[in-house]
């Protein structure tokens, strides 16, 4: 064989292993999943891409002296053909483009030869064109996707398989490129994944045309939980799904979604002994056909769950309150000489013991909240409501904590009605504990002032006092759990250090604010507003109507 | 003297509650353990007030109120609950059958009195 002819068996055996693994890659990885499609495609496309050539050669060698049937020139001609092929020399010039290339990239053959290669990849791409040059520079090859910029800035995804190519005397004097479009490959591709995506989700889908009210497409869960196997939902009516699986909440939700002219709607429904979230997007906009996509999110072990939580703390709740009934209550008939008269000292250690149940009573209903809110079941049971009297109410439970402290209280703003609509027990327990607060940090003798006035169409109540007020250092973390935890009077004063950060959480929720403002020595006033009347937000709102009176 | 039934299992419970009210001077109370011992005792006696604990084994409150309603008799008696328990579904419930006040435990012995006094006026 002649030096050229070589040169030409060289190159065209680079050029079919380049193509040959292209389609390799191309076709594997659209029809691999998973690991395989991983490594399957490359690996296979490594070994051809450096089978060929030799093979190429060995076979040209073997039939050497015979006239080939098709001659190398006409080989290579033959792939440049289907495949977009460059040449570049040893500084990445190019030297040879073939016309699919031109074609595909909107540049002239003058523009492109003798020009640097990297021209024809994107910006980003300069970091990857360094380290392919190394590896054709160790005489390795090279293959994955580099995105091709064409002349008029778009961009296309190709398919690439690089090798180095080498003179007689091995020396390195450039490289040469196959490319393969695959674009479209790789939106497929995309679409695939995303299919694949809605196939394998846990929650069920339902593609429904909207015409017909046919199911166009289920995905694996929605097929299981109606024990169907592959398309065999196939012609099924969301009439007849309500007929035979107690889901005619379904197809209430999509017609009365097309009668609103909504796109989207999102409903719980029970359908048959579970309890669905659905959510129907209504696909009638740009597309001759139009579609419900129903999805259908399984919230019955999550109800399940919840209500696990709620029998808990309602059995956590009776089983600490029934004793201490029989324990505050029996102390309570003591102190108040029912049983009799009491000597000093038992009456001193029993109000100790009446004290510290009492305290024993909030840490169990401040605990309680914590929880409540923790689990997202705080709830509120809005009313209109008479706010002053919310202050008097609050103001009888903190009667003996007042009388023992020896405090003044004084009261603006109540002796008319306050209408609010809000959640009166809630609000009695903010105020309980903002009076209790002022109450244990106040001197004795000391005055409590409360203040309700009208702000901007709602309400402002302030409870303020003269007492130890609150240190600077201190005032980020005021509202915060446990934020008296530190404090040393902590024992001797009570509480859970939870009081400040449920009241914030019950104004707040309640559609109001809450703040304060203190100076060390001088006492503190805080301050929580009230709207007027409260934005319902489609929450349901029901809540107790506990009172504390112990 | 207002005639007052209290149906309550807990015996502890039951003995501070009868002092408590007695002690008021304003009150007769009767006292049953639970739900079926009440729907016995009312065959023959008609309280002015129920005030009726809402766990007890056997009948619950409610149960216990839903039957003690079915006697046109009782149409109109004022029922108050009191419970340990928080669910503020089953208070709404305890409500919309005819609750007229329900008071949470631990209850103040000493003001106990008044507060059925308010409810029932």
């Amino acid at each position: 064989m002649s030096q050229t002819e070589t040169m030409q068996n060289k190159v065209a055996g680079y050029l079919t292993g380049a193509v040959l693994a292209t389609a390799w890659y191309g076709s594997t990885a659209a029809l691999l999943t998973g690991l395989p499609a991983q490594t399957v495609p490359l690996a296979g496309a490594i070994v051809i891409s450096a089978l060929t050539p030799a093979f190429f050669l060995r076979r040209r060698k073997k039939f050497a002296g015979q006239q080939p049937i098709v001659s190398p020139a006409q080989q290579l001609r033959l792939l440049k053909t289907h495949t977009m092929v460059n040449l570049v020399d040893t500084n990445n010039l190019l030297i040879e483009v073939n016309d699919l290339l031109l074609d595909a990239t909107g540049y002239s053959r003058e523009e492109l030869i003798g020009k640097p290669v990297s021209m024809l990849y994107a910006d980003a791409s300069a970091p990857l064109a360094d380290e392919i040059r190394d590896l054709l520079r160790q005489g390795k090859g090279w293959q994955g996707q580099t995105p091709l910029r064409s002349r008029d800035g778009t961009t296309c995804i190709t398919q690439t398989t690089i090798m180095p190519l080498f003179d007689e005397n091995g020396a390195w004097i450039g490289s040469i490129s196959a490319r393969t479009d695959i674009t479209k490959t790789t939106q497929l591709l995309a679409e695939r994944d995303t299919a694949l995506t809605l196939h394998e989700l846990r929650d069920d889908i339902w593609i429904v045309d909207e015409a017909s009210e046919t199911i166009d497409y289920m995905n694996r869960a929605a097929k299981r939980r109606f024990g169907w196997s592959d398309d065999s939902y196939a012609g099924t009516t969301l009439t007849q799904m309500a007929e035979n699986h107690e889901c005619s909440a379904i197809y209430e939700a999509c017609l009365s979604l097309k009668k609103s002219g909504d796109s989207f709607r999102r409903v719980n429904i029970a359908v048959g002994e579970r309890t669905f979230e659905i959510s129907i997007n209504w696909l009638h906009r740009g597309t001759l056909r139009s579609r419900f996509l129903i999805m259908l999110n399984d919230l019955t072990d999550r109800v399940a769950q919840e209500q696990q939580q709620a029998d808990f703390i309602s059995m956590v709740s009776h089983e600490l309150r029934s004793p201490l009934t029989s324990i505050k209550g029996s102390m309570g008939l003591l102190l108040s000489k029912a049983a009799g008269e009491l000597t000093p000292k038992a009456e001193g250690l029993l109000e100790i013991a009446h004290r510290n149940a009492d305290r024993l009573v909030l840490i169990i209903n401040d605990i309680l909240d914590m929880e409540k809110i923790s689990s997202g079941h705080m709830d509120f049971e809005i009313k209109e409501a008479d706010l002053s009297e919310m202050v008097r109410e609050a103001l009888r439970a903190n009667a003996t904590a007042h009388q023992r402290f020896g405090l003044n209280i004084k009261c603006n703003g109540i002796d008319t009605p306050n209408m609010v609509e809000t959640d009166a027990n809630r609000i009695i327990q903010v105020l309980t504990n903002l009076m209790s607060n002022a109450a244990k940090f106040s001197k004795p003798g000391g005055t409590v002032e409360i203040t309700v006035n009208k702000v901007n169409g709602g309400l402002m109540v302030s409870v303020r006092d003269e007492g130890v007020g609150i240190s600077v250092s201190d005032h980020h973390k005021i509202f915060q759990r446990f934020a008296d935890m530190s404090n040393s009077d902590r024992a001797v004063k009570g509480g859970t250090g939870l009081g400040l950060s449920i009241c914030k959480v019950i104004v707040e929720g309640l559609g109001g604010t809450i703040d304060f403002e203190s100076r060390e020595g001088y006492g503190s006033t805080f301050t929580f507003t009230l709207p007027g009347k409260l934005r319902h937000g489609g929450t349901d709102i029901d809540a107790p109507i506990l009172r504390n009176v112990g | 003297m207002i005639k007052l039934l209290h149906v309550e299992d807990d015996a502890d419970i039951r003995e501070i509650a009868k002092m408590a009210l007695e002690l008021s001077g304003d009150f007769e109370v009767m006292q049953c353990e639970c739900g079926e011992d009440a729907l016995a005792l009312t065959a023959s006696y008609t309280p002015d007030v129920l005030l009726l604990d809402m766990m007890m084994p056997g009948m619950t409150g409610r149960q216990t109120l839903e039957k003690l309603r079915e006697n046109p008799v009782f149409d109109a008696i004022p029922a108050i609950f009191m419970t340990a328990r928080a669910q503020p579904n089953e208070l709404e419930e305890l409500r919309s059958i005819g609750a007229t006040e329900v008071i949470s435990k631990p209850f103040d012995p000493m003001s106990l009195s008044d507060q059925i006094k308010a409810a029932i006026a």
